[in-house]
Formats: C-alpha cells, structure tokens, sequence
C-alpha cells in the first residue's frame, strides 16, 4: 500500500511538470491554433539559461526561473514576429514544418554552442533533499516544480479568464476578424500569448536543472508529452490541459511499476487514444 | 515582404536545389595527386543523443594522428618519435556523423570508402552503427577500426577485416560476477540476488543478456529486470521497481544524462543495493562523475582507462595533454582512448606490413602482439573475428572522487567500500 | 482532363523523365560516383513515399504523421523473412503490404473520426506506441534489431553489395509503381472522391460519396505502398531495428518532402525529394564531419524558409516562375 501511494505521489509530481510544461502549449494552441513544434526546445533553451546562470553567477535555479521565464518569453515573441507570422491564413500545416525547422535549428544551435555534454548543476538549494511525511517521501525539487506549476497554471487561468486582456485573447481566439473591429490589437495579442505561452514553458525549464541533466536533446520527449496532455485536455483549455498532466504523469507512474517501466510510455499515448476515441475534443473539448 | 526579395528567394532556393542535383553527377572530384597522404575515415555519432561520447571519440583519433604525423620525442608511444609513416607518409582524417542512426552510418561508410577514397576507417561507437558500417568495409576488402562499441556479436561474425580493442560486453558481465564472488568469499557479503537496470537499446539489451548468462553461471538469481526507454523523462518507476524486489547488488548499463538521473532518483527514493557495477556508461564520464559530486560515491564500474591510472600507464599523460586541449579540459575515458589505440596499433600495423596493401595490412594486424602503452596492459592482440583478447578492464570505485582501482586485487590501490554507504550516512 | 488524344503533354514529359531515369545509370560518369547514385537512389525513394503519403494526405486530405509505422512494417516484412526465416524477401513484403494495409485501416477507423490537430496527434501517439510496442518484442527482435546475413547478391534476394545499379533500378521500379497508380488514380472516379473528401466532408457526401469508405480506402492504399517502399529501405540498408523505421523522425520526412514538393499534386513529392534529399546528404557530407550540427542546422533554417516564403511547395515556386517568365515575355505589366 505504502508503495502505491509512493508510485502515485511521483505519477502526481511529475504530472505537474507535464502540466506546467503543457499550459504554455495549450495557450498557444487555443488562441492561435498552432502546433508548436518546438515547445521542447524552449524548455531545454530554459534549463540551459537556469544552468548557465547557476554555474557562472551561481544564483540557484530556484531563482533563476524568473530569468528563464523572461528569456523564452523574449524567444517566444520573437518566433511570432520571425515565423508564425507569415504562416497565418497559410494551410495549417506550414506552422507546424516551419516550428519543425526551428526546432531542429535551436537543438543543433545548442549542441554546437554548449557541447553534447551533459551538464548537471551540484550543491542547488533544493538537489537531492527530501522531506518524509508518514512513509511517503516527497523529493523537494519536483515538490518546489508542483507548486510553480500551481501557481503559474493558476495566474495564467486568471488572467485569461477574469482580465480585460484575457478577454481580448479571448475575443481574438474566437474571431480574430471581429475582434480586431472591436478595436482590439490582435497582432499584439499573438505577440503576447507566444511570449506568455513560452515564458510557462521556461519557467518549467528554469526550475528542472535542480534534478536533470542538461543537454540539447532533453526538450524532445518533454515537448511530445505536452502534446498529448494538450489535446487530452481538450482545445486549449488550460483546466483540461492541467487534468491531463496529472493524469498522464499517474498513468506513466503505475504502468512503469506494476506492468514494466517500458511500458510507460506505452501507457501514456495509449491514454491519449483511449480518451480521444470515447470524447474526441478532449476531455473539456466542445 | 516586397516582390523583390521575394523573387529573389525563389530564385535563391532553386539556384541551390540546381546546384545540389547537378553535384551528385560530377564525381569524385580529380584523384588526389601523388602526395604522400594516408587517408583514413572516421565516423562517430558526432550529433544526436550519444554526441558527447562521439566527439570524444573523434578528438582520440585526432590527437593519435597528432601523435603519428608529428615528432613528439616526450612522448613514449611507438611511431611518437619519428614524423609519418612508412619514409614520410602522413596521415590525413576525413570524418564523418553518422548521428547514432545505422543507416547514416552506413551511407557515411560508403561515401568515405568509394567518394573519399579512404584507405581504412575508424568507428563508430554505437554497436547498431558498427555493424553495417563495418560489413560495407568488409565487402571492399577494407579495414575497419572499431575501438569502443561493446557488443559481442561484432566479433562473432568471422570478418577478416574487422578489428575491435575494447573488451566485449560478454568478458566484462563475467568479471562483474567474479567481483560479486571476491566479495562472498573474503568479505561474507552475502550477495545472492542481482538486479539489472539497462537502457532499451542494442548496447543496453545486450549487456543485460550477457549479465543474466553471467549471474546464473555464478550463481546468482537476478530478481529485478529493468529495461527503460533511453532519454527518460523521469526515472521514478524504474527506481521503485529496484526498490520493490530489493536485490543485494545491480548491474547498470545507463548512460549519459540517464545515469545522472538514475543515482539523484535512487537518492530520492532512499535506496542503495549493497554494490552498484556499471558497464562503460555514465559511470564513466568523468564529467558526469564531477557534477554529480557526493551522490557519485561509492558506485562501481569497469573501465580500461581513467586518470588514476596514471602509475599503470604512465605513457598517457602526454598524450592526454594534446586530447585536453581538443575537448576542452576533458581527460580520456575508457571509450575515448580506445579509439586512441586503434588508430595507433593500425598504424603500427602500416608500418610493420611496410605496404599500403589491406590485404597485407589485415594479416600484419592479426599476426603480431602489438604494444600499446595506451592500453591498460600495453598489449593488444587480435584473434580470429578480431576480438583485442588483450582488452583488459579495472573494476574500479568512486572514492573522493576519484576511480580508485579496486579489481584484480594485484591492480588495486584502494580497498572497496562495502556496501555502499547510505544516502543518510554521506 | 478531357483529353481526347492518345496521350498527353504532361504524360509525355512523365515518360521522358524516366526513360532518363533509365538510362542515367548507363553514363560513367554518374555510375562512377558511389555517392551519387547513393542520393539519386534515396531521392527516387523518399519520392516514392511521399508519393504515398500523397495519396492520404494531399489528395484525401488527412495529414497522418503515423506512415512510419506502415513504413516499418513494411520493413520488418522483408527482415524477418530473410533473417528469421532465412527465405526470400519476395513473400516477407507481400506480407507486409498486405499487413500494413489492414493495420490501417483498424487504426484508421477510430482515429478518422477525429479532426485537426487531435487526428494529427492521434497518429504521432500511434507511433511512439508502435516504436516502444516493438523495441521490446523479442519475436521481431526487439532493441538488438535484426541483422542481414551474408548471402548471394543478386535480384532474387534483393541485395547488392559491390555496385549500386541493382538498387538503382529496384528503386526506379518503385518509383514507377507508385507514380503509376498515383496517375492511375488521379483520372479514375477514385481520385475524384478523394478530392471531394478533402474539399469538404459534408458535401461529398451529400452527392453520395461514402466518406468514411473512401478515406479508409484511401489509408489501406497509401500504407500499402509505404510497406514497399520500406521493404525496399531494409533491403538497401541490411538492417532493421525500430528507431531507425518507426519514428517520428522517419514520419516527418513523409510529410515534409510532399509539403515542400507541393502536396495533392503528381510532381510535388518527386520535386519535394529531388532538393531535400540531396540537401540533406550533401550538407552532411560537406559540414557532417565538422561535428557542430551545423548541416542540420542549415536544413532546419531551410525548412523555415521554404515553409513561410513558398507554402504551395517547390511546385508553387516553378508555377511563379513560369508566371514571371510568361509576364516578362509579354507586354510589362503593373506590378502585382
């Protein structure tokens, strides 16, 4: 018993991650409907930001994560104004190459400038603590990403639900023409909600160099898993897209212990199809 | 964007496509002039996800041919002490990136041989990669080099081409189980249950085959069988899967960043088996070792080479000096310098055959004991297949940092620390 | 379309371009280079599967990114009646067209009814299941992959080790093969009903096209094809191991080559594979060795610019051209 519990906490922390990793894509995805092929890479550009700050200035990623965040934000906007841009009214598979191409750009770009190495960041606040509660034991660097989860998943809701600018995005979402007669900036907005959408994802990636390795190949999995929690969600529901990581990360978690651990994947993309074919928008899909 | 530029890259895109189709049809290019240049191919997966281990692979070669073509008299490694080979021939490398996938690797390997006019090749360090690429060679009647890749079937295939230095996965899951048996017998370890924990790959499935062979020849009852997907994203279930069937030591073939991440889980989860051993992995990598600092303590691996076997081989520092300065600080680690000796002993071989004739070479190679005082050793041997039965490794143990020599006992300069101190005790 | 000659222009330059295509091999100066025939062997194949992703994804409209899954089986066809039953390929690829047509149209079946992106992420799932499924199934191999033995060249086993031409002409044979029933369908009732699908579901079927039926179709046909071509991408390499066909990587190639080629049109994947595949072997050969990633770098950047500048593809480009040609040849016009 005490073991399951200990298999679904993890499933439960590592869900979190997914889903912080995944709201910056579901942002994007709804608002604009683009596959952002390369969200992987941003976390990944992310980590590296919150290892270099570590390992020259030493300010512990904990701390780091503003910078990231700020950093992929920057990156965010600028793939709009450099690609996405240009893809809009185009067939809706251009976005998706053209994120393909950057993605493949941004992990080479990294292997060149950086090394393959795999960098790792000793003595963080938070590497290798624990805290223990009953038999349970709850590693304090997924504990610390939880909880940014949270609070970012949370702040990002609010604002796209209960402000004037969520609004907006969400006018723009709906039709971006009418919008515009509104009087809305909607070329602002896309701005805004790549810049947003990718300062979660490095927020994300701010915080793991705590307890993962860096290297340019670290986003690829991360960034399909978002995907999948994505559309399990349903079209850019950010509360959907949260339920998904959870479930995902606990679904990863109790296939890999009581079946085999290279099963976990398995389970997880099997999840997504098992619940696209019972509810095919995702699970708050309209 | 203005009509003009956009002409312009449509222009642009189509000169290029016209450029790259009309290349394939102008050839090899005018054979090289009578120079006297040895060209020898290499190909490592130099992007991807094992391009760490492939770039050191690449900078071992580089700095032996350093070695070969310059006069380096502080240098004690046969052909140091004179320029070139065979009265002033150099050795000139063409490498390639086989990025980890067979089939590039493949393509590289017969672009280097027919385009290239490479004499021999050096590679490739995925076992998957090796095995195409060295059958292609072996069709040409060409030799192929291959320092690291482990895989024991690359020398089971009776090629008369084909030369391999590192010891294979099967020799080194026996001298885990050996280490297991020392430990019985003088220190009452009381080991009896093994588990496994390998990556799902060709060189991860494959030591694990060879380890069960080795633990049930031993005695041993392998109770945990943990294969896992390579590039994990979390490592949780694995590490509880371990913890659940709780075995008295594990075997591991986990590379790069994996094993960092396999050593902080295993912290997180509270749980050591008594002793850890891990086939040429991350274990390793003597960076990975450096950042994971304490958390690295007191696990065990095989290796042919590290920097604390200095006194055993004293003729690599130097030569370590010249790799230092193409990976930016980085020692040799026992793949690496593998690499080193292959390129060395072929051109020992060269020089010995006095020809530049494979055929001549190849029966040079298998005929001879060759020195090597890069090797751990100084020997290297080929038999039939082209197995190195000289391929020597050290069970060695992280202690302070450091790989400290721990098996055969008359190699040894430190005792083991058994079992491995608990996360709580560090 | 409405023809009435025996054969037409467009046709005519079809069969100029391969009897070309026949007789290359015959100059030394291009069967001299290794290489070179190497890439123009790769082109007619990622060609070829293009071309049968075309049939789904540009003619019907359904973008899959799961093909590398037919792809691989198709492959693992071929390998395991030569490795582990130590036979002939021929039986192995039947084997596969056939199994790769029924996995289709099974998984087909639920994923079609999803839309958009679910659809395309549903196959990407189909995928990585399939990848991880047979990296530990020992009975197709598993993680170690299965290795050709050493037997007799020739066209009865399918495999050639000294020269290049044998593949050559395998490879043209599969280039004919798809082409040919890509043409054939295009001006059978078949092609327009997928053309109807694609231009909207509902009003095909509102003029009695079974929808769900042609898609299906659709699926069975362009998997078939992707087995042969992967049957033909294992008999060239002599080794088969799951990353290497059943990838997201090996899907996007299907998909990028016709998307810049010129999706939903006969010469698209042909013009697609005709600059990426060379580009990309070429970049390789020229920066590969550097070991700074700098060939895919270039390649990704050239994506990028292919993607935003030209999204009809190479085949836009050509159009535009022919168009400025035409314009400048004419009176000058205003600018458009």
């Amino acid at each position: 018993m005490e073991t399951f519990a200990q298999v679904v906490l993890d499933g439960l922390l590592s869900g979190m991650v997914y889903a912080l990793v995944a709201a910056g894509l579901c942002l994007i995805w709804g608002v604009m409907d683009v596959i952002n092929f390369a969200h992987g890479e941003y976390l990944m550009i992310a980590m590296y930001v919150s290892y270099w700050l570590g390992f020259l200035a030493n300010i512990d990623p904990v701390v780091s994560v503003i910078a990231a965040g700020v950093f992929i934000f920057i990156i965010g906007a600028l793939t709009y104004l450099l690609i996405i841009r240009y893809t809009v009214g185009k067939p809706p598979l251009a976005a998706l190459l053209a994120t393909f191409g950057l993605a493949m750009f941004l992990k080479n770009l990294c292997l060149n400038r950086f090394s393959p190495n795999f960098l790792i960041l000793s003595d963080t606040w938070l590497g290798g603590k624990t805290f223990q509660l009953g038999g349970l034991i709850f590693p304090a660097p997924q504990l610390a990403a939880a909880a940014l989860a949270l609070i970012v998943v949370g702040l990002v809701y609010l604002l796209i639900n209960s402000t004037r600018f969520g609004w907006a995005v969400q006018a723009t979402a709906m039709d971006r023409e009418a919008a515009e007669l509104m009087g809305i900036d909607t070329e602002r907005i896309y701005i805004l909600i790549f810049g947003i959408g990718g300062a979660c994802v490095g927020i994300a990636g701010g915080i793991m160099p705590s307890y993962l390795a860096v290297h340019p190949e670290v986003g690829s999995l991360f960034g399909l898993i978002a995907f999948v929690c994505v559309a399990m969600g349903g079209f850019g529901s950010i509360p959907g897209a949260f339920l998904a990581g959870l479930l995902v990360g606990v679904a990863e978690a109790l296939a890999g212990f009581y079946i085999a651990p290279v099963f976990k994947y398995i389970a997880v993309f099997g999840l997504y199809l098992a619940v696209v074919f019972l509810r095919p928008k995702g699970i708050f899909g309209w | 964007m203005s009509r003009g530029s956009r002409s312009f890259v449509r222009w642009f895109i189509l000169a290029a496509a016209l450029c790259l189709l009309v290349s394939p049809l102008t050839g090899a290019g005018p054979a090289l002039a009578a120079e006297k240049i040895i060209k020898i191919g290499t190909i490592f997966p130099l992007t991807g996800p094992v391009a760490t281990a492939g770039q050191r692979c690449q900078a071992a070669v580089q700095t032996a041919v350093e070695i070969i073509n310059n006069k380096h008299p502080e240098i004690k490694v046969p052909l140091a002490n004179k320029e070139g080979l065979l009265d002033g021939y150099k050795i000139v490398l063409v490498h390639a990136d086989s990025q980890g996938k067979p089939d590039v690797g493949k393509a590289e390997a017969e672009r280097l041989l027919n385009q290239e006019k490479v004499w021999a090749l050096i590679g490739a360090y995925n076992s998957s990669v090796s095995k195409p690429a060295s059958f292609v060679a072996e069709r040409m009647k060409r030799i192929f080099m291959c320092g690291s890749s482990s895989s024991a079937a690359l020398t089971q295939r009776d090629m008369k081409y084909f030369f391999r230095l590192a010891p294979t996965d099967a020799t080194e899951s026996v001298d885990f189980v050996e280490v297991l048996k020392w430990l019985n017998k003088t220190k009452k370890a009381g080991i009896k249950t093994l588990g496994v924990i390998y990556e799902n790959s060709e060189f991860g499935k494959h030591a694990a085959e060879e380890a069960k062979k080795a633990a049930a020849a031993g005695g041993f009852k392998v109770v945990a069988d943990v294969p896992f997907s390579p590039g994990a994203t979390n490592l949780n279930s694995e590490v509880q899967t371990l913890k659940g069937s709780n075995p008295d030591a594990v075997f591991g073939a986990v590379l790069g960043a994996d094993y960092s991440l396999w050593v902080k889980t295993m912290k997180q989860a509270k749980w050591l088996p008594k002793i850890v051993i891990n086939y040429c992995s991350g274990y390793q990598d003597p960076v990975i070792a450096k950042q994971l600092g304490p958390d690295a303590e007191y696990f065990m691996g095989s290796s042919g080479y590290s920097p604390q076997f200095a006194s055993l081989m004293p003729a690599v520092a130097p030569v370590e000096k010249i790799f230092k300065s193409k990976t930016g600080g980085v020692p040799f680690d026992g793949n690496s310098i593998q690499e080193a000796v292959a390129m060395l002993v072929l051109a020992q071989a060269i020089e010995k055959a006095r020809s530049l004739d494979p055929d001549k070479v190849a029966k040079t190679l298998m005929e001879n004991t060759w020195d090597s005082p890069l090797s751990l050793g100084g020997k290297v041997k080929f038999v039939k297949g082209g197995q190195n039965v000289q391929a020597k490794s050290i069970i060695t143990q992280l202690q302070n940092g450091q790989y400290k020599r721990i098996y055969p006992e008359k190699m040894a300069d430190a005792k083991i620390v058994f079992p491995m101190k608990p996360w709580d005790k560090r | 379309m409405m023809n009435t000659k025996v054969i037409d222009l467009k046709d005519a330059l079809w069969l100029l371009l391969l009897a070309v295509l026949a007789l290359l091999p015959l100059v030394p100066f291009v069967s001299g280079s290794f290489f070179g025939m190497h890439v123009l062997i790769l082109v007619l194949l990622f060609a070829s599967m293009a071309q049968a992703w075309n049939i789904i994804g540009g003619y019907c409209g359904q973008v899959s990114f799961g093909h590398s899954v037919f792809f691989g089986i198709g492959a693992y066809g071929a390998g395991m009646a030569v490795v582990t039953y130590g036979g002939l390929p021929w039986g192995g690829i039947l084997a596969g067209m056939v199994l790769a047509a029924v996995v289709a149209v099974i998984i087909s079946y639920p994923c079609f009814k999803l839309t958009g992106h679910y659809f395309a992420i549903a196959t990407f799932a189909i995928v990585e299941i399939f990848n991880r499924a047979f990296l530990v199934w020992e009975w197709v191999g598993g993680a170690l992959g299965l290795d050709y033995p050493v037997i007799e060249e020739g066209l009865a086993n399918l495999m050639w080790y000294e020269t290049k031409e044998g593949y050559y002409y395998c490879a043209l044979g599969l280039f004919v093969i798809v082409f040919g029933i890509v043409r054939w369908l295009e001006s059978h009732r078949f092609g327009y009903y997928m053309r109807a699908v694609r231009e909207g579901q509902e009003t095909a079927e509102s003029l009695g096209v079974n929808s769900t039926a042609v898609k299906l179709g659709a699926m069975a046909i362009s998997a078939a094809l992707a087995a042969l071509c992967g049957s033909f991408f294992v008999q060239y390499n002599l080794r088969v191991d799951p990353p290497m066909v059943m990838s997201l990587d090996m899907s996007m190639k299907f998909v990028l080559v016709t998307i810049l080629g010129g999706s939903g049109t006969l010469a698209g994947p042909l013009l697609g594979a005709a600059v990426l595949i060379p580009l990309q072997e070429y970049t390789r050969a020229f920066w590969g060795g550097l070991g700074g990633g700098v060939d895919l770098m270039i390649f990704g950047v050239l994506i990028i610019v292919i993607v935003i500048k030209e999204p009809a593809g190479i085949i836009g480009i050509l159009a535009g051209i022919g168009k400025s040609l035409a314009r400048r040849g004419g009176t000058a016009q205003g600018g458009a």
